[in-house]
């Protein structure tokens, strides 16, 4: 998890008890993870403060960009960790479904996982130029729901993890629908996740026939490279409300795993195409009501800053909630929701696909939501907006599977060995 | 030469964290061991000679002694051999290292593909993509390392390792 490519500044002194400020910093973010960056900003903010009064200038440590992540954590790296400008998934259909072909698959991945992640070559690797470090690129693998129909497997299914029922809104193309594996790849740049992608799917061709592959991009930094909430192809700010520190953690990692589970996650990912030309009809102040947040800053209706909690109770003048009944953003909010989270992490696509011989192009959103439990958290939000939400005119899902996430894996070790015990 | 670049590297270092010159005492058997990076072996699947293959890998020598990667042992194999490339008639072809692989102090050497590598003959099972291949190595000072390799596909030209014979004469 430390920096190889830029110099660490020396420790100043008296800062000793709580180590470098640039661990202190990556602490702070590996909880605030993509959402709450007013959090993270003040937080950066008053660790500045305290450095100021030692004699030792620390120049300032890029948070999102020219990272390195490490996948022995206890966590695999790419879920909490910051959402990089570019990030591929890349699901896959075991040829044979049996348990000898996965875990061989999942044993050459690790290797692979660990070279890449360190920034050097997979073993055999054809292209070893194009391995490198400090380019925050994180690779993590999820497990599909027929994994768990293996006969030795079948009492190894985390809690929660089902596949998600159809929504009437849903108009899904079997194209960008399930997989029983993916492995997600994000790093600063597209050429990193380009090599590190196809390092992969090669490694996989021997078990595994390629499935969707879905592409998006993000933009979580501001111009001095200080990560702020990214915005989606509406512009709207997105992951404002995403949970962090304490609530994070609890949303997101599976509580009382079975052992192999220790760590892990689940993921839903849904590919949701959003009518932009219909969108840039609509007026600015309809697409704010839309929401229940204001475009420019992000902030509330009730609200002045971002990170300002949503007053769902305040009406205006005309006695009419501010926050509409049907604002995406109330709709959808742990207060309406039985205190249900989950942390999601979008990513914009754009795809331009040859219909009839002519050009067509699509935009959206590869939304991706990590729960403890799905069933528990992602499935009643997702009924609940189904049923009801302004932004339903502007969006529908094209897309959706689930993933097991299990946790990361020690140095001598190949991810998800417990579930084979 | 790397013997002297080594030490006047270690005093570079020692000035440079501004310790006074106390040379540490050099090359010690219970210092840094040597370790192994990135092994894998080519499959035999789709290969012209699947009785025969080659592992590769890269072995990293921390320490202030040369090694020499003198053998391997592999239970799949019937014979193994530490092959070097040479040329012969404007080809590169593979020989027997007689001598081992010389592994510099303080530094690495890459078994590669076109490389020097271990070749694994006789086979006594195919390899195919995905199977775990052990290996144990044998060095100069008399000591061993055991490797796990994956087996991985192969994915430059195979000429090199198409010759029938282990150590193939000059003219061949
Ligand atoms: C293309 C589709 C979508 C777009 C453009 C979109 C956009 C937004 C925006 C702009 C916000 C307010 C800022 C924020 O808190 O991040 C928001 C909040 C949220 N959205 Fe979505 N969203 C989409 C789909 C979904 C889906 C499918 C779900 C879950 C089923 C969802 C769940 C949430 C939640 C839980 C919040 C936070 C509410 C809060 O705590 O304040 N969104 N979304
Ligand atoms: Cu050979």
């Amino acid at each position: 998890m430390t920096g190889v490519s830029e110099p660490t500044p020396e420790p100043a002194p008296g800062n000793g008890a709580d180590g470098p400020p640039r661990l202190q910093r990556r602490r702070l973010l590996g909880y605030a993870g993509v959402a709450s960056a007013g959090a993270v900003v003040g937080g950066v903010a008053g660790a500045g403060i305290a450095r100021a009064s030692t004699p030792v200038p620390v120049a300032p440590q890029p948070a999102v960009i020219r990272q390195d992540y490490s996948p022995h954590e206890t966590h695999q790296a790419g879920i909490t960790t910051p959402v990089p400008a570019v990030t591929r998934l890349l699901a896959f259909t075991l040829t044979e479904l049996a348990v000898e072909p996965l875990t061989k698959l999942l044993k050459l991945w690790s290797g692979d996982i660990q070279a890449l992640m360190a920034g050097r070559p997979i073993p055999g690797d054809p292209t070893p130029d194009l391995a490198r470090t400090g380019v925050s690129l994180t690779i993590t693998v999820g497990l599909g729901p027929r994994v768990f129909s293996l006969a030795p497997l079948r009492s190894k299914r985390p809690d929660g993890f089902v596949e998600i029922p159809a929504m009437a809104h849903d108009r899904l193309q079997e194209r960008w629908c399930g997989g029983d594996l993916v492995v997600i790849v994000a790093a600063d740049d597209a050429t990193t996740v380009d090599y590190a992608a196809r390092r992969l799917a090669r490694d996989a061709a021997t078990f595994a026939r390629p499935g969707w592959v879905q592409d998006g991009s993000w933009r979580g930094t501001d111009a001095s490279g200080e990560p702020v909430t990214g915005r989606n192809l509406f512009g709207q700010l997105d992951g404002s409300g995403n949970p962090s520190g304490d609530l994070l953690a609890q949303t997101v990692w599976a509580a009382d795993p079975q052992p192999w589970f220790a760590g892990g996650t689940t993921l839903v990912v849904r590919r949701i195409q959003m009518d932009l030309d219909f969108w840039d009809r609509t007026t600015a102040e309809r697409q704010e009501k839309v929401i229940g947040r204001r475009l420019d800053t992000g902030a509330p209706l009730t609200g002045t800053v971002e990170t300002d909690a949503l007053d769902l109770a305040a009406v205006g003048e005309s006695g009419a909630p501010v926050i509409p009944l049907d604002a995406h953003a109330r709709r959808s909010h742990p207060d309406e929701n039985s205190a249900r989270r989950m942390l999601r992490r979008g990513l914009n696509y754009t795809s331009t696909e040859v219909v009839d011989g002519r050009p067509v192009t699509t935009a959206g959103l590869v939304f991706l939501a990590f729960c403890a439990d799905l069933a528990e958290q992602f499935v009643p939000v997702q009924q609940r907006l189904d049923a009801n939400d302004a932004l339903n005119d502007w969006t529908t899902a094209i897309g959706s599977a689930v993933f097991a996430l299990p946790g990361g894996f020690a140095k001598d070790d190949w991810i998800a060995r417990a579930l084979f015990d | 030469m790397r013997r002297v670049l080594t030490v006047l590297g270690t005093v570079i270092v020692l000035a440079m964290a501004g310790c006074e010159a106390t040379p540490s005492p050099l090359a010690s058997s219970d210092g840094p061991r040597l370790s192994v990076e990135g092994p894998w072996v080519r499959t035999t699947t789709g290969a012209r000679d699947a009785t025969m293959t080659a592992a590769f890998l890269t072995i990293v020598n921390p320490g202030d002694a040369d090694v020499r990667l003198v053998g391997a042992d592999c239970a799949d194999a019937a014979m193994v051999q530490v092959h070097e490339m040479v040329m012969a008639d404007d080809k590169m072809v593979m020989q027997e290292a007689k001598d081992g692989l010389f592994v510099p102090a303080g530094s690495h050497l890459h078994l590669t593909p076109g490389g020097p590598h271990i070749m694994l003959m006789q086979l006594r099972t195919g390899f195919a993509v995905g199977d775990q291949v052990a290996l144990t190595l044998r060095f100069s000072d008399g000591s061993t390392l055991a490797v796990t390799a994956p087996v991985k596909e192969f994915v430059e030209e195979e000429d090199h390792y198409h010759s029938p014979s282990p150590t193939p004469s000059p003219s061949s």
